[in-house]
């Protein structure tokens, strides 16, 4: 017995107190030790769900209308849903509703509408961001000319967020309101923007800091050293015309919305 | 009589609209100009507004999600309008309430509403219902009061009551004159009966106001009771010396001896955290306390749909309102502010396990990013740029009070403008504060300096443009732009002297200057220190330019520069109250007196700091 001992003591030091655990665990109650057990149990359990879900990422199954004010992102919302015509007002919350392309294979997306509101669209477009598949930027075709810094900003802003650049979703820039005469092609629309880009690119980092030390984007758009375009993106880039208005029947008549729905439906 | 009424969902889509007979042009313009002026700008206080001839009115309905808006002629005034559209609402609700309580906008879409049956029954019921109203009609004699009252209760006897059933008059022993002693006895009699009667009418009735019997010692609530505390006289007296000892000895623990030694510690902000920690603690026991006494209150208020009402609000509007005052927001606006977010959130459908409390802030909180974020685009350098392509130069124009930091601001964003390869004209419009053109010179002596004219082609970067003393800035500033466009400079900043918003014939001259050169900026410059006065300054400033313009579309104040801003701590409301009132963004935050304090806007970080307790 002695040499037992001898023998065992530097192999496992914890033996003595193991075998006290083990005294001790089969003098307690049964049900006290059930108990304890699946307390243990739902502790493990709970902590294995927590991990799942706080880690998961969000599922991207959004399709964003975003746009300057008065584009025509709600009728086009209207449009893609129904069909329909409808007068539209400032939006000045968002809506959102399931919509399924009319090819039979596609998933079923959500298609939600932002305002465009200058004081608006950055709250919206942070809530709604990270569970973006696809955003439609919707552009007016007609007045570009004039508010091409301010489209331009806007764009800017989209591309170079963080959690944007990151999921890099799909952009399809839709040239709107292609049935007023002097609508620009969205040829020209794209070329326009790479342009405008290409100087905020030096503008923006040239921007002062918040009073707080915080720099806005620091992402840098496209490669340095050349001139923008739109296919150094990380993301898919497709601009296309549309009109959420159908050109000569006044409200009534169909909308020209048939490129807008097959690029919807490769997605 | 009505132009046009909508009925639209928050999203944007026309659910029903009606338009009056006659009436051609489409309602979407000034109903667009209603809700960017009004919802989005936070000035939901009064439902009215003005749009060139039309007068609309509006009223959301926050528990569907709805706005409901009729417009009308100005010169009309319809007193019907009001009542009009709550009629309105509450039947429409009630008669769409399936396609209404869907969250999803599909069965929106699909659905038509078809209102107009009802629309035209309610309309005519209102109109009745004005019209209706006639004149009150003269009443005759018969029915007068007048007739009531016996001949004998309206003789006035001297020394006697009046006969008149009003609250307790004293009779009062005044000198008997000649009369019948028996006379005098009846009426005596006779008044004190009245007023014995009028005494217990009084009491049945809702009192009116006496008349103090005697004077009454005022009490205020601070007061000893007695003035025996006050003499010192026997303490004095006495123990004159223990006495100082005793006051000494009072003073001693608070002072610390040789804590002041040395140099002067820097501020800190160990202090005010210290504060916040009392602060939550003191909150969390008060829950505590109140908690078990309406634990079944307050549970049945957390879980399940309880819609909004103005009662529930109104205590955390309260707090909220004081909050924001002790943050530097002027007075005025908080209240405006308080009062829109109640109409945003009245008869909104809480959700489970949100209290009225959270609610409230965080629509508040919202509605504060929102007036904080620029309702138009603001990249001066793009717009520099802009202006080079098109040969002339950017004017930017500085205004504001005496002493707020414009000249030192103006330096600072002229080096900021250097960094990025402009150059600068300084047009020292300052023509009667002493040292004001030796000031400029001094910084573009500096600049120079900094930025020497051999690393930017040879030419120097900043040049100063004045003309001495005295002289009128409004043909300085003309001169100076002449002068920086033939010499391709690419901007222009003008300098001019401080003046108070009540001096009429200084701020002439400013909108003189404004109006005559055009500037592409006017740039508001604020200390962030002011408080209600930041309300009355932007007020008159906008006011005194657009009168003396001259022309229909008035050049205004097109952003704000918010200086001094590390001399507050977090009380930071006068960014709110300034971008409320003018509705313009808050473009540069000067933070301190060297060139690189120059700053951007972060409206989150604002809005957090102002809400934060």
């Amino acid at each position: 017995m002695g040499e037992k001992t001898h023998k065992d003591s530097p192999e496992n030091p914890f033996e003595p107190f193991i075998e006290s655990l083990r005294q001790q665990v089969e003098d307690q109650d049964p049900v006290i030790l059930i108990g304890v057990i699946v307390a243990l149990a739902v502790v493990v359990i709970t902590c294995v769900f927590l991990k799942y879900f706080l880690t998961s990422k969000t599922v991207q199954s959004a399709i964003l209308l975003v746009g300057l004010c008065d584009s025509g992102k709600t009728l086009l919302f209207i449009r893609l849903l129904s069909g329909k015509f409808k007068r539209t007002q400032t939006s000045i919350t968002d809506s959102s509703a399931p919509y399924r392309a009319k090819n039979e294979r596609s998933s079923s997306w959500t298609l939600i509408d932002l305002p465009g509101h200058d004081s608006l669209r950055f709250q919206y477009l942070e809530k709604f961001k990270s569970s973006a598949r696809a955003i439609v930027f919707v552009v007016d075709s007609a007045i570009f000319q004039k508010e091409v810094r301010d489209v331009a900003e806007f764009l800017y802003m989209l591309l170079t967020d963080t959690v944007i650049s990151r999921n890099a979703p799909t952009l399809l820039v839709a040239c709107n309101k292609q049935d007023i005469t002097m609508a620009k092609s969205a040829k020209l629309i794209q070329h326009q923007l790479e342009k405008e880009l290409n100087t905020l690119r030096v503008t923006r980092s040239a921007a002062l800091s918040a009073q707080d030390g915080s720099v806005g984007g620091s992402v840098y758009l496209g490669k340095k050293g050349k001139d923008f375009e739109f296919s150094q993106l990380p993301m898919r880039v497709e601009f296309l015309e549309c009109s959420a208005r159908s050109s000569s029947k006044g409200e009534e008549g169909e909308a020209d919305i048939e490129s807008l729905e097959k690029s919807l439906a490769k997605l | 009589m009505l132009d046009f009424f909508t009925i639209f969902s928050k999203g944007g889509i026309v659910l029903w609209c009606f338009q009056g007979a006659g009436v051609t042009e489409s309602f979407t313009g000034p109903v667009n100009a209603l809700i960017r002026s009004v919802i989005l700008q936070e000035r939901g206080g009064n439902n009215s507004f003005t749009h060139e001839a039309l007068s609309l009115k509006y009223k959301l309905d926050n528990e569907f999600e709805l706005i409901f808006v009729v417009g009308f002629q100005k010169i009309l005034t319809l007193t019907y309008v009001d009542k009009f559209i709550d009629d309105v609402q509450l039947h429409f609700r009630d008669r769409y309430k399936n396609e209404l309580e869907q969250k999803g906008t599909l069965k929106l879409l699909n659905s038509t509403f078809a209102f107009e049956d009802a629309f035209s029954e309610l309309l005519k019921l209102a109109e009745e219902s004005s019209k209706a109203r006639s004149p009150v009609p003269m009443r005759s004699f018969k029915e007068s009061e007048k007739s009531q009252k016996t001949v004998k209760s309206m003789i006035e006897t001297k020394g006697g009551d009046k006969g008149k059933e009003q609250g307790g008059k004293k009779s009062k022993n005044t000198k008997k004159e000649g009369e019948c002693c028996l006379l005098r006895v009846v009426v005596r009699m006779f008044g004190s009966l009245l007023h014995s009667v009028a005494n217990v009418l009084q009491l049945l009735k809702s009192p009116k106001p006496q008349k103090p019997k005697e004077k009454q010692k005022r009490v205020w609530d601070n007061a000893g009771s007695s003035d025996k505390n006050l003499d010192y006289s026997d303490k004095n007296g006495a123990g004159s010396g223990d006495g100082e000892k005793n006051l000494e000895a009072q003073f001693d623990p608070r002072v610390q001896i040789n804590s002041m030694k040395g140099d002067l510690l820097s501020v800190d902000y160990d202090s005010s955290e210290n504060g916040e920690e009392e602060e939550e603690e003191e909150e969390e026991e008060e829950e505590v306390g109140g908690g078990f006494g309406g634990m079944f209150g307050m549970l049945k208020g957390l879980v399940g749909s309880k819609s909004l009402s103005r009662d529930d609000m109104e205590p955390v509007l309260e707090k909220m309102r004081d909050h924001l005052i002790a943050k530097n927001v002027a007075a005025d606006i908080a209240s405006q502010l308080c009062d829109s977010v109640a109409k945003k959130l009245e008869g909104k459908v809480m959700g489970t396990f949100t209290t009225v409390a959270s609610t409230v802030k965080q629509a508040l909180q919202d509605s504060l990013v929102q007036i904080l974020q620029p309702k138009r685009r603001v990249d001066i350098l793009r717009d520099v740029m802009e202006a080079q392509s098109q040969r002339r130069p950017f004017v930017i124009t500085f205004c504001g009070v005496n002493g707020v930091g414009k000249s030192t601001n103006l330096a600072k964003i002229s080096y900021w403008l250097i960094e990025n390869g402009f150059s600068v004209l300084i047009a020292a419009c300052d023509t009667f504060r002493a040292g004001a053109v030796e000031q400029l010179r001094t910084h573009q002596r500096r600049l120079n300096s900094l930025h020497p004219p051999e690393k930017h082609g040879g030419r120097p970067v900043v040049q100063l443009y004045e003309k001495g003393y005295g002289k009128d800035a409004a043909g300085i500033a003309m001169e100076a732009i002449a002068y920086a466009r033939n010499q391709a400079f690419d901007v222009v900043l003008v300098d001019t002297a401080g003046r108070m918003q009540d001096n009429a014939p200084l701020m002439t001259a400013l909108a003189k200057l404004i109006a005559v050169n055009m500037p592409d900026l006017v740039l508001f410059v604020g200390e962030a220190l002011v408080g209600n006065e930041a309300v009355d300054q932007l007020v008159k400033f906008n006011q005194a330019l657009a009168d003396h313009s001259m022309s229909d579309k008035p050049r205004l104040i097109d952003g704000i520069v918010l200086t001094k801003f590390d001399t507050i701590d977090d009380k930071v409301g006068a960014a709110i109250s300034m971008t409320y009132i003018t509705g313009q963004p808050i473009v540069f935050v000067g933070t301190g007196q060297t060139y690189n304090d120059l700053r951007s806007l972060n409206a989150r970080a604002v809005v957090s700091a102002l809400m934060k307790a």
